[in-house]
C-alpha cells in the first residue's frame, strides 16, 4: 500500500521517470526537503574545461557551479561515453547541451532542478532489482476507448498482477529489465511485450475474434475456450444487455444451439422452461440444473439479469458429468458479477416500456352471437341484454414496465466488491396482472495474507405478483379462454355491482370477474448466498471450501369477495393463505492442482460435497365472511382446510476430474463422480458417473500451422454417463398417507391409506451421451463455426409406470424403459465488416430428434382437454410431443357433421380409431443475430424461428365447438347450414361434441420466424461525457416480438399449455399470448 | 476414521418421511389397524359414492337427464359411454382402491401384536374389512361385469396384477365368501345407534347377501328371502320410519329404517359436497345448471300413482334461469325439477347423510323374491310387502294379480321409493327390462319459440348394461378384454 501511494504521488510531481542524485531517496518527504534546500542556493555561470572525462565527473562539476539539483540514476551513466567540454560563463543549458552531445541522454530543466533520462530507444543494461523504475501505461480498445479492469501481469522473478483503473491506466514500479508484461482483457487478444525501460506506453487491445483465450466458466472452475473438449454454449453479459428482460432465460432464447427455451405463457410471472438437447425423462424433472455461483438454485425468476456476468450451458455428458447427480438435463452455470480492482464505479441501468397484444382474434359480435344461439336453441330474453362487448377490449390493455438497477463495483488489490439493488415492475397485458421484484446483491472477495482468499455472494429478493389463470378452459376459470368465449351481449357489471354472467349460463361470469373478482398475490422472499475460503497451499495447489444456503419463503393470499362472483356468493366469501418454506444447504470441499511442466499441462481436481434440502408448507382456507372488509383468513367463520407437511432429501457426492493437455494440441479430460441420493433405496443410493473427452487441435500440427487462413481447427469427442434423481423425496418408500378420515357414529375417526407402493430397487436414471464436435476458425478468426453431433440415450428411466388400477395403485415409480435424443447443432459467427463500420453475424441452428423407446408396453395419454380427451400420447417409437386423436375427414355436405376415419369399420368411433395426428417437435430451430456499429451507434437485430412443428390448437375446440352457449370465433360464420353445402366448419349442434373431438381438425402448422428483438443504441463519446463527470452514458430503444411470420391462426405460435409436464408440448389451450414490447433505456456509469 | 465417515454418510442419507407413515411402520398397533380400517371406509367419501352412483343409477336410466354441462355425464344419459370417459375410469379406480385398502387390513391385521387389540375386535375388524371389500366388488361387478379378482395387497408386479378378468361367477363367489365371513359382525356395537348405522353390522351384511343373490345371473330367491328375513327380523329392530319425508330432511338420519349410511359433518373436510350439484340455485346460492334433472317420465310415474308425498320429497320444482331442453327450452325464469334427496347444499359442505342400505329397499327386495317364488299373496307374500311400502307413502294398496304384473308393480314401486338412490339402473337390469324400458321411453327435446320437438332415441341394447372397461385399464393390464359393444 505504502509503495503504491508513493508511486502515484511521485508521478504527479514528476510526470517523467525520476533519478535521485546524491542520495537515493525512498520517501517522498525526504525528497521534497532535499529539493527545497537545494533550490534556495543561487545559480551561477559555468566555466569548465575537461578532456575525455567521465560524464559523471563533468556533471558533478556543472552541478557544483550552477547550484542546480541534478536528478538521475547512476546506472544510466554506465551507458555514457567520456566527454570533452570547453565552457566559459556558459548558461546551464549550454553547458548541458555540450556535455550531453552524442550521449544517449536527454535532460529537462524545471525550476532549479535538472532531470536526466535516457533517450527513447536507448537500452539500459539490465541491473535487476536495483532500479525503481516506473512504467505508466494505458490500455485501450481498438477505438481508443479506455479499458478499465484489464489485467496487467508482470512475469519475471517477482510476479505481479494488477488491473487497470477507470481510465484504463496502470502504473508499475520496480519493473525489471526484460520482464515480460502481458495485458489481457476478456474478449480481447492478450498482448505482451518485454520491458526495456519504456516509461509511457499505450496498449491497444484488439477483440479476440475467436475468443480462444477467453476464459469460460465450467463445472467447478474455468477453462480457456480453446481447451474445451465438451459441448458448451456461452452467453455473456453483453448478450444479456442486448435484450433487457426481467428473466435471464429470455436472453437465452434462440442464442444457444441445442437449448430450447419454452415460455408457457406471455404473462410476466410465467417464467421459463428449458430443455437442453431434448427431454430426457418421462416422470422425473427434465429441467436443467441451475448452478448460481457454485450453488444449486431451485428457482431463477428472482435473479436479476443485470447482475449476471456470464451463463455457460453444459450440454453434453463430458462437461456436465461433474454434476453427475442432475447433469442429465444439462447444466446452466450462472456467474454473477464480482468486484474489480478499480476505482468505485456506480452504474445505473434503467428502462421503461410498454407492451401490448400483437394480434386480436375475431369473435362473433352481438347479433352474430344471437343468431348462433338461436340456431343452437339456446334462447334468452335478449332484449334484457343490450351490450355488444368485445371482451378482448375489456381485458387486454397497454401494460407498462419499469426497471431501475443500481450497481457499485470496485475494490483494491485485496478487496473487491460488487453491490447492487434494484426494482422492477412488470405489468401484464391482461387486467390486474403484474409482477414486482426487489433485488439486492452483494459479492465480496477479500485476500487475507498471501495465500488465503475469502468471499461471499449474497442475493436477497422480494417478489410480489398478481396472477391470472391461463392455459385452461373457460369452464375452469381460464381468463384468456373466457375473453374469447364470453357472451358479447353483457356489460362488465350488473346494476347491483356484481359481475355479469352469460345469460344462458349464469355460472359463467364474464372474464373481468376472473381478473378483478378475487384479490390474490404471491409474496415471496428469498435469501440465496454462499461463503467460500480459498487457500493457495502451493502455487500449483489450491483448496476451496464453500458453504451455500438457499432459503425461500412463499406466501400466497387469496380472497374472493362474498358478493361479486358466483363462487364467492356460494361460499359467502372465501380466503386462502398458503405458506411454503424451502431451504437448501450445500457444503463442498475441493482441491485443485494445476501445473505446467514443459509442454504438459495438468490439472487435477477432487472433492467431496453434501447437501440437504427441506420443505415445509401449510395452508388454510376459510369461508363465510361477514363482509369484504376483512380479507384475511381470520375473517371467515368456517375453516375449510388447515393442513401442513414437511419433507427433506439429502445428497452426497465425491467429485473428481483430470485435465491434461500436451503442447496445446492434444487435450484429454476425465471426470468421475459418485453420487448418493436419499430418494433411492439403501442398496441403490450410489450412482457412478464417469465421463471422458478428448480434443485435438489440428491447427497446431505442423502440416496445418502454415495454412494462413486457418486460425484454429479442433476436433472434440466426449462420452459420459449422467444421472437424474429428481423425483419426489422418499420415493422408494411405500408411503401410507394420513387424512383418510371417516365419520363413524357422528364422530370423526382418523384414517390412513396406502399412497404409493414400495420399491426398494429404485435407482438412478442414467443418460449416456456421445458428442462429436468440431470448431473451425478461419481468416484471422473472422469466421467461426462449431458443429456438434450428439446422441443421448436414457436408460432405467424413472417412470411412474401405470399399473393395473385393480392393484389399488395407479402408478408405480420404477426404473423401466428408455428414450433417446439425437441431434446436430451449428453455431456460426462471422465478422463481416471490421472497419469503422462493423457488422457481425451470429447464427445457430439446432436439430433434435426424440424417440421414446420401450416403456413397458404402456401408452400414456397426456394433455387432457377439459370435456374432451387427451390430445397427446407417450408411446414407444414416437417422440414425446406426439399428438393423438381421430383423423378428421371434413364436413359431410349432406349432414353437416364432421367425419372421422373409422379405421376398424365397426361403425363406432372409439380408442381404436385414434391415430398419431401430429408432432409438436420442430424439424429445426434457429436464431440469427446481426450486430452493426458505426461510431457511437450500434444496432442489434435478432431473428428467431422454429420450423416444421405442429400445434394442437385446443383453444379452437372451445371457439369453434358450436355446441353450447359459448361465444365463437368468426370462422364459424362459414358453418354448415344447408344440405349440399361444402364447407370446413360443421354445423351447430347443441350439447354434441362429436364435431369437436380431439382430431386432426385442430392440428396447425406451428412454424414461425420472428423478429424477436431489435435494439438501437447510442453511446456518448467518453470525451464528451467525461466533462460531466460521467464515465459512460448510453441510450437505447428495444423492441421485442416486433414481427412474426406464421400461418398459425391463434394469438401466437409460441405456446405450451402443459409446459410443466414432460411429453406434452405445443398445445394452445387458452394460452396468454406473447406480447410485443417497446422499451427505452438508459445506462449511466459514474 | 473412514468407517466412521461412511457410517455417518449412511445416516445422513437415511431420511424418512415425517408427514406420512410408511408400509414399514404404519401397522404395528391397535390404533394403526383401526386407522387403516377407517381408511377402508373412507372410500365411501369418494366421488363415486358422493354422486356418481346416482348419475349411473338414475341419469343412465329413465329417472333423470344428465343436466349440467358435462360432456361425460351427457354420455351416461345418452347411453353412449366412451371407454375413455374419465368418470367411469375414476369410479373403477376408486372402487378398486377401496378393495386394496380392505385387502391391506385383512392382510396386515395378522401381524398386529398389540394387547390392546382384543380377539373380538380383531375378528370384527376383519369382518368390517371383508364386508367393505365385498360391497366394493359388488358395485364393480354391477358396473363393469368383467373385472379381475385381486385379494392380496401391495403387489404392482405385472406378473401378479396383470391377470385376466375373473368370471362374474368367481367374483360373486368371493363376494359371498367375504360376506359370510363378515357375519361375525354384531348387530349392535354397543356404542349407540349412530355407530350401528355407519359401521358395517350383521344387518348390512345380510342386506348385501340378499342383494347379491337377487342380482346374480342365476338368482337364488330362497336365499334372498332368507337374508331379507334376517334383516327384517334382526335384533337390531329395523322398521320403516313412519314419515317418508323425514328420511331426507336432515334431522332424522339416525332412524330405525337405516341399515348402512354414510355420515358427514357439515363445514369440515368430511362434509358432503354432493347436494350442491343437485339442488336449485335458490338453495345453493349459485347460478349454474345443476345435474341429474328428474325426467318427464319419472314425474309422470309419480303423478300416475298420485304419489304426491314421495314426489315432493324426491323432486323439488324451482326456478332456473337457464334453458332446459326437456322442461323449459328458453333461458328465462321458469321452474324445472331438481333432485331433492338431500336438502342442504351449504356451499359444498353439507352435513346431509347418504343411505346406502335402508329397510324399504330390503322389504321390496323380499317382495321381488317372493313374487319370483310364487308367494304373491299371504301375510308374507309379495303384495303384502309391497303394500307396506305403499302404505307408508299413503297410497292405496295394490291388489292381487299375476306374477308378471306384480313384478311390474314392484319395479315401479322401487322406482318411486328409491329414486336418486342409485338403484334404478340395476333394478331394470335385474328385472330384465332395461332394453325395453329405455327404448320405449317417450322423451322429447324441446325448442324455444317453436313447437318442433325431437324424440330421443336411446338405442339401448344388452351391451349397454355394462360400462366399458376403462381404456387406460386395458392399456395397463393387457390381459383384460373390452366389454362387447365398446
Amino acid at each position: 500500500m505504502n509503495l503504491n501511494a508513493v508511486c502515484i504521488s511521485t508521478r504527479r510531481l514528476y510526470p517523467r521517470r525520476i533519478i535521485f542524485l546524491v542520495v537515493k531517496m525512498t520517501t517522498l518527504m525526504l525528497l521534497i526537503s532535499v529539493m527545497t534546500v537545494s533550490a534556495s542556493t543561487f545559480a551561477q555561470k559555468i566555466t569548465l574545461k575537461e578532456k575525455n572525462a567521465s560524464l559523471d565527473k563533468v556533471l558533478k562539476k556543472i552541478r557544483q557551479q550552477s547550484g542546480y539539483d541534478f536528478v538521475y540514476s547512476d546506472d544510466i551513466l554506465e551507458l555514457t561515453s567520456p566527454v570533452t567540454v570547453d565552457l566559459k560563463d556558459a548558461s546551464i543549458d549550454e553547458a548541458l547541451k555540450q556535455s550531453l552531445q552524442n550521449q544517449p541522454l536527454i535532460y529537462h530543466i524545471e525550476d532549479r532542478s535538472v532531470t536526466f533520462k535516457l533517450k527513447d530507444g536507448a537500452l539500459l543494461k539490465a541491473t535487476a532489482g536495483q532500479t525503481i523504475a516506473e512504467l505508466h501505461g494505458k490500455v485501450v480498445d481498438e477505438t481508443g476507448r479506455p479499458l478499465p479492469g484489464a489485467t496487467v501481469t508482470v512475469i519475471g522473478s517477482i510476479n505481479k498482477t494488477l488491473t487497470t483503473d477507470v481510465q484504463g491506466e496502470f502504473t508499475l514500479i520496480g519493473v525489471e529489465q526484460n520482464a515480460k508484461i502481458a495485458i489481457s482483457y476478456v474478449g480481447m487478444t492478450t498482448q505482451s511485450f518485454n520491458y526495456t525501460g519504456q516509461q509511457n506506453i499505450t496498449i491497444a487491445l484488439h477483440p479476440d475474434a475467436k475468443e480462444l483465450n477467453a476464459v469460460v466458466v465450467v463445472g467447478y472452475g474455468t477453462q480457456r475456450k480453446k481447451d474445451l473438449t465438451g459441448a458448451v454454449s456461452i452467453v455473456t453479459s453483453k448478450d444479456l444487455e442486448d435484450r433487457p428482460a426481467t428473466n435471464f432465460g429470455y436472453s437465452l432464447e434462440g442464442k444457444a444451439a441445442g437449448v430450447e427455451v419454452i415460455r408457457p405463457s406471455g404473462k410476466p410471472q410465467a417464467g421459463i422452461s428449458i430443455r437442453v438437447r431434448g427431454t430426457t425423462s418421462i416422470t422425473a424433472d427434465s429441467e436443467p440444473l441451475y448452478i448460481v455461483d457454485g450453488v444449486q438454485s431451485a428457482t431463477t425468476y428472482d435473479l436479476n439479469p443485470t447482475d449476471i456476468e456470464s451463463i455457460t450451458i453444459l450440454k453434453d455428458a463430458s462437461s456436465a458429468a461433474i454434476y453427475g447427480a442432475s447433469g442429465a438435463n444439462g447444466v446452466v452455470l450462472i456467474t454473477t458479477k464480482r468486484g474489480k480492482n478499480q476505482k468505485p464505479t456506480l452504474t445505473l441501468s434503467t428502462y421503461g416500456g410498454v407492451s401490448n397484444v400483437v394480434k386480436r382474434l375475431n369473435v362473433l359480435d352481438r347479433s352474430q352471437y344471437i343468431d348462433l344461439m338461436t340456431e343452437l336453441n339456446e334462447v334468452a330474453d335478449w332484449t334484457k341484454y343490450k351490450a355488444n362487448t368485445n371482451w378482448q377490449d375489456v381485458i387486454f390493455r397497454d401494460a407498462y414496465t419499469q426497471n431501475y438497477q443500481l450497481a457499485l463495483n470496485g475494490g483494491s488489490d485485496n478487496t473487491q466488491y460488487y453491490v447492487s439493488g434494484g426494482w422492477i415492475k412488470d405489468d401484464g397485458v391482461a387486467r390486474n396482472n403484474s409482477a414486482n421484484r426487489y433485488n439486492f446483491k452483494v459479492n465480496l472477495d477479500q485476500k487475507v495474507g498471501k495465500i488465503i482468499k475469502v468471499g461471499t455472494s449474497v442475493l436477497f429478493s422480494r417478489w410480489f405478483d398478481s396472477n391470472i389463470d391461463d392455459n385452461r378452459g373457460s369452464g375452469k376459470g381460464g381468463v384468456i379462454m373466457n375473453l374469447l368465449t364470453s357472451s358479447p351481449v353483457i356489460d362488465i357489471f350488473n346494476p347491483d355491482g356484481s359481475f355479469t354472467a352469460n345469460p344462458l349460463r349464469l355460472s359463467f361470469n364474464n372474464p373481468a370477474a376472473y381478473t378483478d373478482g378475487a384479490i390474490n398475490g404471491y409474496n415471496n422472499s428469498r435469501f440465496f448466498g454462499n461463503v467460500y475460503a480459498e487457500v493457495n497451499i502451493l502455487s500449483s495447489l489450491k483448496a476451496k471450501s464453500l458453504f451455500g444456503y438457499d432459503y425461500a419463503t412463499d406466501r400466497y393470499n387469496y380472497f374472493l369477495d362474498p358478493f361479486k362472483t358466483d363462487f364467492g356468493r356460494v361460499n359467502n366469501g372465501l380466503a386462502n393463505l398458503n405458506m411454503n418454506q424451502n431451504s437448501y444447504w450445500l457444503n463442498e470441499n475441493t482441491l485443485t492442482y494445476k501445473k505446467l511442466i514443459g509442454k504438459h499441462s495438468i490439472e487435477a481436481f477432487g472433492g467431496f460435497s453434501m447437501s440437504k434440502s427441506s420443505y415445509e408448507g401449510s395452508a388454510i382456507e376459510t369461508k363465510n365472511f361477514s363482509s369484504s372488509t376483512v380479507t384475511t383468513v381470520n375473517g371467515g367463520s368456517v375453516i375449510n382446510k388447515a393442513t401442513g407437511s414437511r419433507s427433506a432429501r439429502t445428497n452426497q457426492a465425491i467429485i473428481s476430474r483430470v485435465n491434461y493437455a500436451f503442447n496445446d494440441k492434444y487435450l484429454v479430460t476425465g471426470n468421475f463422480r459418485a453420487d448418493a441420493s436419499s430418494v433411492f433405496g439403501p442398496d441403490n443410493r450410489w450412482g457412478y458417473f464417469p465421463s471422458f473427452s478428448v480434443g485435438w487441435r489440428l491447427s497446431q500440427e505442423n502440416f496445418l500451422k502454415d495454412v494462413s487462413f486457418l486460425s484454429d481447427l479442433k476436433i472434440r469427442y466426449g462420452w459420459g454417463k449422467v444421472g437424474n434423481d429428481r423425483i419426489a423425496a422418499y420415493s422408494y418408500f411405500g408411503q401410507v398417507g394420513v387424512g383418510y378420515n371417516y365419520v363413524l357414529g357422528g364422530v370423526l375417526n382418523s384414517g390412513t391409506g396406502p399412497d404409493t407402493p414400495e420399491n426398494r430397487d429404485l435407482k438412478w436414471e442414467t443418460t449416456i451421451q456421445n458428442n462429436l464436435g468440431i470448431d473451425i476458425s478461419l481468416f484471422n478468426s473472422r469466421v467461426n463455426l462449431s458443429v456438434d453431433a450428439y446422441k443421448k440415450q436414457t436408460r432405467d428411466l424413472l417412470f411412474d409406470k401405470p399399473v393395473a388400477l385393480s392393484s389399488g395403485f395407479s402408478g408405480a415409480l420404477q426404473n423401466v424403459g428408455n428414450l433417446e435424443n439425437k441431434g446436430i447443432e451449428f453455431a456460426l459467427s462471422t465478422k463481416n465488416l471490421v472497419g469503422d463500420f462493423k457488422w457481425e453475424t451470429n447464427l445457430n441452428l439446432s436439430i433434435n430428434r426424440n424417440k421414446v423407446g420401450y416403456i413397458a408396453d404402456q401408452v400414456l395419454p397426456v394433455g387432457a382437454i377439459y370435456q374432451r380427451e387427451e390430445a397427446a400420447i407417450i408411446k414407444e417409437g414416437y417422440p414425446l410431443g406426439t399428438f393423438f386423436g381421430y383423423v378428421a375427414k371434413g364436413v359431410d355436405p349432406q349432414t353437416g357433421m364432421e367425419q372421422y376415419e373409422d379405421f376398424d369399420n365397426n361403425g363406432i368411433l372409439n380408442n381404436d380409431d385414434k391415430r398419431v395426428i401430429g408432432n409438436a417437435n420442430p424439424k429445426f430451430t434457429y436464431g440469427v443475430t446481426n450486430f452493426f456499429s458505426y461510431k457511437n451507434f450500434n444496432i442489434n437485430i435478432f431473428f428467431q424461428g422454429v420450423q416444421g412443428n405442429q400445434i394442437f390448437n385446443a383453444t379452437r375446440i372451445e371457439t369453434e365447438g358450436l355446441n353450447d352457449f359459448r361465444n365463437q370465433s368468426v370462422t364459424v360464420l362459414n358453418r354448415w347450414t344447408t344440405p349440399g353445402q361444402v364447407t370446413n366448419i360443421p354445423k351447430a349442434v347443441a350439447d354434441d361434441v362429436n364435431n369437436s373431438r380431439i382430431s386432426s381438425r385442430f392440428i396447425e402448422n406451428g412454424s414461425y420466424l420472428r423478429l424477436k428483438s431489435a435494439t438501437l443504441g447510442y453511446s456518448f463519446s467518453p470525451a464528451i461525457v467525461q466533462k460531466l463527470g460521467i464515465q459512460k452514458l448510453g441510450l437505447y430503444v428495444t423492441g421485442e416480438n416486433i414481427f412474426t411470420s406464421s400461418k398459425y391462426s391463434g394469438f401466437d405460435p409460441e405456446v405450451s399449455a402443459f409446459a410443466g409436464q414432460n411429453g406434452v408440448s405445443g398445445i394452445d389451450y387458452g394460452t396468454y399470448p406473447q406480447v410485443r414490447t417497446f422499451i427505452i433505456g438508459l445506462n449511466i456509469s459514474l | 476414521m473412514c468407517i466412521a465417515l461412511c457410517a455417518s454418510c449412511k445416516k445422513f442419507l437415511d431420511v424418512t418421511p415425517e408427514s406420512s407413515a410408511t408400509t414399514g411402520n404404519a401397522y404395528k398397533t391397535s390404533k394403526d389397524i383401526e386407522a387403516a380400517l377407517t381408511g377402508v371406509y373412507n372410500t365411501l367419501y369418494q366421488e363415486y359414492f358422493i354422486w356418481d352412483r346416482v348419475l349411473l343409477g338414475d341419469a343412465r336410466s329413465d329417472n333423470a337427464y344428465s343436466g349440467g354441462d358435462d360432456q361425460e355425464i351427457n354420455q351416461y344419459d345418452a347411453l353412449k359411454i366412451s371407454s375413455s370417459n374419465s368418470r367411469t375410469t375414476f369410479d373403477y379406480r376408486q372402487l378398486f382402491n377401496g378393495v386394496a385398502r380392505a385387502n391391506l387390513v385383512i392382510d396386515k391385521i395378522q401381524s398386529v401384536n398389540d394387547p390392546q387389540l382384543t380377539a373380538e375386535r380383531k375378528s370384527q375388524i376383519t369382518g368390517e374389512a371383508k364386508f367393505l371389500r365385498a360391497y366394493y366388488y359388488f358395485e364393480l361387478l354391477k358396473l363393469y361385469g368383467n373385472i379381475p379378482l385381486v385379494t392380496d395387497f401391495g403387489s404392482v408386479d405385472a406378473s401378479k396384477v396383470n391377470v385376466p378378468a375373473a368370471t362374474p361367477d368367481a367374483v360373486y363367489k368371493q363376494i359371498i365368501a367375504d360376506l359370510n365371513d363378515a357375519l361375525v359382525l354384531p348387530d349392535d356395537y354397543g356404542q349407540g345407534a349412530s355407530v350401528n348405522k355407519s359401521r358395517a353390522t350383521k344387518g348390512a351384511v345380510n342386506s348385501i347377501l340378499a342383494q347379491v343373490y337377487a342380482q346374480m345371473p342365476n338368482p337364488d330367491y330362497n336365499k334372498v328371502v332368507t337374508y331379507c328375513n334376517a334383516v327384517i327380523n334382526s335384533p337390531a329392530g329395523y322398521d320403516l320410519h313412519p314419515i317418508y319425508n323425514q328420511l331426507f330432511d336432515g334431522s332424522h338420519y339416525i332412524n330405525s329404517e337405516a341399515i348402512f349410511e354414510v355420515q358427514f359433518i357439515a363445514n369440515t373436510a368430511q362434509a358432503n359436497w354432493g347436494p350442491q350439484l343437485f339442488l336449485p340455485p335458490s338453495l345453493t346460492g349459485d347460478a349454474w345448471r345443476k345435474y341429474c334433472t328428474p325426467s318427464v317420465d319419472l314425474v309422470k310415474a309419480y303423478d300416475s300413482e298420485g304419489d304426491i308425498e314421495r314426489k315432493n320429497t324426491n323432486i323439488l320444482m324451482a326456478n332456473a334461469e337457464w334453458a332446459d331442453e326437456y322442461w323449459k327450452p328458453c333461458a328465462s325464469a321458469g321452474q324445472i325439477p331438481f333432485v331433492f334427496k338431500w336438502e342442504h347444499a351449504n356451499g359444498y359442505a353439507s352435513g346431509d347423510y347418504t343411505y346406502l342400505i335402508r329397510l324399504a329397499d330390503i322389504i321390496l327386495l323380499k317382495a321381488e323374491a317372493q313374487n319370483e317364488l310364487g308367494n304373491i299373496s299371504g301375510t308374507d307374500g309379495a303384495i303384502t310387502l309391497l303394500n307396506k311400502i305403499r302404505g307408508r307413502a299413503h297410497l292405496t294398496g295394490k291388489t292381487m294379480s299375476d306374477k308378471e304384473t306384480v313384478k311390474t308393480y314392484i319395479l315401479n314401486e322401487r322406482r318411486l321409493e328409491l329414486a336418486f338412490e342409485g338403484s334404478r339402473f340395476n333394478d331394470l337390469v335385474r328385472a330384465g327390462k332395461f332394453t325395453t324400458t329405455m327404448n320405449a321411453l317417450q322423451e322429447y327435446k324441446l325448442n324455444c319459440g317453436n313447437a318442433d320437438r325431437e324424440l330421443v332415441n336411446y338405442a339401448a341394447n344388452s351391451d349397454k348394461m355394462l360400462l366399458p372397461i376403462p381404456a387406460s385399464e386395458l392399456n395397463r393390464n393387457n390381459q383384460l378384454k373390452q366389454n362387447p359393444g365398446y
